[in-house]
């Protein structure tokens, strides 16, 4: 009688039970010591018994002054401690752009336009086939400028375009946050393809009449995750300069950058680049932590520029017709995730518990020593963060990132539905995709989120972020009219 | 208990021990050292002589006669001499169409020869830069200028850079500041600047006289420096910063307008400069000055300058024929021995100079950078600096004030005090001996001497 085969014992022992055991021993490493020498000191004073205890404390004949200059020593080493650590910078509120309807740029009215300037067949069929895998929807907006046929990408329209993006978002900020102009100390601007002089920090000091003693900076040409440079200056402005606030703008102009001739690696950033902006306001006083949303934990940055394929992956030249763009190499995604492990090299250590920085030491020495030939170990990234902002760069870095950490649909989400709504809004994507997830009422006090953006150069910044308290929906923010719709399923390929 | 007396004295003693020591080394790491500095040379087939600039001006046919003597004009009475350095787009025809190559190697090959020297004089690797600032106001490629640096360098992977666009002529201070600023937080960090200003892309093709002095002035230069707070290299370095002052008059619209790149009438790109920028400049300098005066003059200054105040307020019937700014003016010259002006041009220079009560020895510097260099814009206060350094001006306890104007509208100044005895010849080598010239009268003034009765 031949009865069913005995199930596989080691796959039904549930390893991952194993390993959720062993992570709960080695974060926990701390209190699984303290609580035996608890429970003995605990047992050593019952069986002592109360009236030796008291007995014991008399005996060390101590009296007013002792007591006062112990408790005076405690709290003086404590006050030392607690003032040499670096000041906490927290993110009072941020506001996103929401581009008005009618600069709406459909598929359809895209290709159309496209038809009408483009006559090379061949490069408007690459654009419809690149449209169509792009992951972008039907809502994405591009400034009034590009809807002229042909794009008038004159500076007068760069300027008309960066005040509405720029001023609407920091009006919004101000209306959300209470933020008096004159109450703003330092002022960091960053929009890669667009620099005009007097810079567009000088623009908004202008507008906003700031103070005179206003610590601005612009960064320019430092690509899509310049966001992320920026609030790292800002950080380093506010460690210096304590009871400060730091207004942060990132942003991309798309107005002087439309490319108007006929090289396939060149014509990618105009499928994919549309108009956003983010306003931030960071702030180093004790009294915003209270209302502050998130507190900043790392700022890290990676530079791969000392690599030529790496630093020619995305770069700005000029065709053979002589009209200058950004030609995008094939290259780009490898890069991306070279960049990727690069940053996650130094960030790891500085956020992964115990437990998985000892299994990736373990399996590195099970590589070089044992066998090379071993899948290298990948950090459970999870088990740090609870929410991932990838920047919307495009459906292949999305993927790519996806697949390199290990990541759920869920944790990506938020960076797939950014592409799909709004498009490549470069820096400023990672902060339409922290107002997704805070607009799905995920973002709970205590959540860890982590800000990976890529840009030319080849750059891979990361950010980290703790949030201080539950963010309540409904959120005001671009996704209020239009997050009830989301998540939408994005096909592979919507055929136009 | 004497064993709680002793546990509660060491702890507070090592309390005080760790908050001197945190002080002090707080303090030992707050300082902004410079190391060095290279000012760019170009080679010698990219000098603009007034001939060759009247040339170019000729091959703009949209412009008429009168428009064409009032270029001259203004190229001929600048203080500009004939050893001035143009890109090579303009001296080789093309100023009204640079290809992007064009425009990227101009500041390549500014960027380039200054680092190779800075980094071959000071003997710092490259390896070794922790953090890296590009300012150039008016190009902004991708990927930026501080990515090409660090590709052809082959810097590490987690410098810090950041690239400076369009903050004017006056962004070296800023610059600085941001450095500065980084040496705040961490220590033994070392920063390599560049400054510098593109040309080649911003030549103006029309017939706006407002836009078409930038044209005419501007000039070629560039900086590298090197800035350190390391302890350890103090012995090697030239200045220390003692203090930075910005003023940004932005929120004023006449201000931020005098001085803004824009597009002309017929849709033409150019640099916009307007009547009121003289106001505006005033104005900066006297909101800089304000802030400026108690961190850098002696108290005893401040305190006369205080009581002369109090005087012309209170006596003010008896003094009310003495002219209200003498009565208030400040004598800059006690808390600062040496002035490196931003050379704007001879009339900016002459009005700061008079502002300051500076003495024609004050200003040489700045008249013969603009004599040699023209107006390199936002590198011009390093051309000074190199002059009075090739003078062997600058000895050890020296205060230079370095102070600069550009577009928003912005003052910057910074304040260094020199370390040791400086004698380097720097850009100036070649030249200096010729120095100071006597007359700064183009040699050409008799040949379009004519344009005088125009």
């Amino acid at each position: 009688m031949t009865g069913a085969p005995l199930p596989l014992f080691s796959s039904s022992v549930k390893l991952k039970y194993v390993k959720r055991g062993y992570q709960h021993l080695v974060d926990n490493f701390v209190t699984f010591l303290s609580i035996p020498v608890m429970v003995a000191v605990g047992l050593e004073l019952a069986r002592r018994g109360p009236q030796e205890i008291v007995g014991l404390w008399r005996a060390l004949e101590l009296d007013v002054i002792h007591i006062l200059c112990s408790v005076f020593v405690i709290v003086f080493v404590a006050t030392v401690y607690l003032m040499s650590r670096p000041r906490p910078v927290y993110l009072v509120d941020y506001a996103c752009y929401k581009p008005p309807s009618n600069c709406r740029v459909p598929f359809s009215a895209f290709m159309e336009h496209t038809r009408l300037i483009n006559s090379d067949e061949k490069s408007v069929q690459f654009q419809m086939r690149i449209l169509e895998r792009s992951g972008l929807g039907e809502e994405t907006c591009l400034p009034p400028a590009n809807h002229y046929i042909p794009p008038r990408p004159t500076m007068e329209a760069s300027r008309a375009e960066a005040q509405l993006v720029i001023f609407s978002a920091i009006d919004d900020l101000i209306r959300k946050t209470g933020l008096k102009p004159k109450d703003i100390d330092i002022l960091v601007v960053n929009c890669s393809l667009f620099s005009p002089t007097p810079s567009l920090s000088a623009m908004i000091i202008n507008k906003y009449k700031l103070r005179s003693n206003i610590r601005s900076f612009n960064l320019s040409g430092m690509g899509c995750s310049a966001g992320l440079i920026s609030i790292d200056l800002a950080r380093d402005l506010l460690q210096v300069h304590p009871g400060s606030n730091a207004l942060v703008i990132s942003t991309e102009i798309i107005t002087p950058n439309y490319y108007a001739g006929n090289q396939r690696s060149m014509l990618l950033p105009n499928c994919l680049f549309r108009m956003g902006a983010a306003a931030i306001l960071l702030s180093n006083r004790r009294r915003d932590a209270r209302r502050a949303k998130y507190r900043l934990v790392h700022v890290v940055r990676t530079h791969k520029g000392a690599d030529d394929r790496a630093y020619r992956c995305v770069y700005e030249e000029e065709d053979a017709e002589g009209h200058t763009g950004i030609s995008l190499s094939k290259d780009l995604m490898a890069i991306a995730g070279e960049a990727l492990k690069s940053n996650i090299t130094t960030i790891g250590p500085l956020v992964l518990p115990m437990s998985e920085q000892l299994l990736f030491f373990f399996s590195l020495v099970a590589r070089k020593l044992i066998n090379p030939k071993r899948k290298p170990y990948i950090p459970d990234f999870k088990q740090a963060f609870e929410h991932f902002c990838i920047h919307a760069g495009g459906r292949a870095v999305i993927d790519e990132l996806q697949k390199n950490l290990e990541l759920s649909a869920e944790h990506v989400e938020a960076s797939r539905m950014t592409l799909h709504r709004f498009g490549n809004t470069s820096s400023s994507s990672l902060w339409y995709e922290l107002n997704y997830i805070e607009s799905k009422g995920r973002m709970r006090r205590g959540d860890r989120v982590w800000q990976i953006g890529f840009g030319s150069g080849f750059k891979c910044n990361s950010a980290v972020w703790k949030c201080l308290r539950t963010v309540k929906t409904p959120v005001d923010g671009p996704w209020s009219d239009c997050i009830h719709r989301y998540p939408v399923h994005i096909p592979e390929v919507v055929k136009l | 208990m004497e064993l709680l007396w002793t546990i509660s004295a060491t702890l507070l003693l090592c309390s005080l021990l760790s908050i001197l020591w945190k002080e002090f080394d707080r303090r030992r790491n707050r300082n902004c050292y410079l190391l060095d500095y290279v000012c760019y040379k170009p080679s010698d087939d990219r000098k603009l002589s007034t001939e060759l600039c009247s040339d170019v001006i000729a091959r703009n046919k949209r412009l008429s006669v009168s428009d064409y003597k009032f270029l001259l004009k203004v190229v001929v009475n600048s203080g500009i001499s004939e050893e001035t350095y143009g890109p090579r787009s303009i001296i080789e025809g093309r100023e009204e169409c640079p290809t992007h190559d064009d425009c990227v190697d101009e500041v390549d090959d500014c960027m380039h020869r200054t680092l190779d020297e800075l980094f071959l004089r000071t003997g710092i690797s490259p390896i070794d830069v922790d953090v890296l600032v590009v300012n150039v106001s008016m190009f902004a490629p991708s990927p930026s200028l501080t990515s090409r640096i660090i590709n052809r360098y082959r810097m590490r992977e987690d410098v810090n850079t950041f690239s400076l666009a369009g903050m004017g002529c006056s962004a070296s201070p800023i610059a600085i500041d941001l450095v500065n600023n980084i040496f705040k937080t961490r220590k033994r960090t070392l920063a390599v600047v560049v400054t510098s200003e593109s040309i080649a892309p911003n030549w103006y093709c029309g017939t706006d006289k407002s836009m078409m002095l930038g044209n005419c002035l501007f000039r070629s230069g560039g900086c590298s420096f090197m800035l350190t707070n390391d302890p350890s290299l103090k012995h090697r370095a030239k200045m220390s910063l003692k203090c930075l002052v910005r003023a940004h008059l932005g929120a004023d619209d006449d201000a931020y307008s005098c001085a803004i790149q824009r597009e002309d009438a017929e849709g033409r790109v150019g640099f916009h400069l307007s009547k009121s920028l003289p106001k505006a400049a005033v104005l900066a300098f006297a909101e800089n000055l304000q802030r400026l005066a108690p961190k850098v003059l002696p108290v005893g200054e401040l305190a006369l300058y205080v009581l002369r105040g109090l005087r012309h307020r209170l006596w003010r019937s008896k003094e009310a024929r003495t002219d209200a700014a003498t009565a208030a003016r400040v004598n800059f010259k006690s808390g600062v021995d040496h002035f490196c002006l931003h050379t704007g041009g001879a009339a900016v220079i002459d009005a700061v100079g008079r502002a300051l009560g500076l003495t024609k020895y004050d200003v040489e510097p700045a008249r013969m950078t603009l004599h040699r260099w023209g107006n390199t814009s936002v590198s011009s206060l390093w051309y000074v600096l190199g002059y009075m350094e090739a003078k062997k001006r600058l000895r050890r306890k020296d205060r230079v004030l370095m102070l600069s104007f550009g577009a928003g509208f912005k003052c910057n100044s910074c304040l260094w005090e020199v370390l040791r005895d400086l004698n380097d010849g720097g850009a100036w080598e070649d030249c200096i001996r010729a120095y100071p010239q006597q007359t700064l009268v183009n040699p050409f003034m008799e040949k379009f001497g004519w344009v005088k009765e125009a």
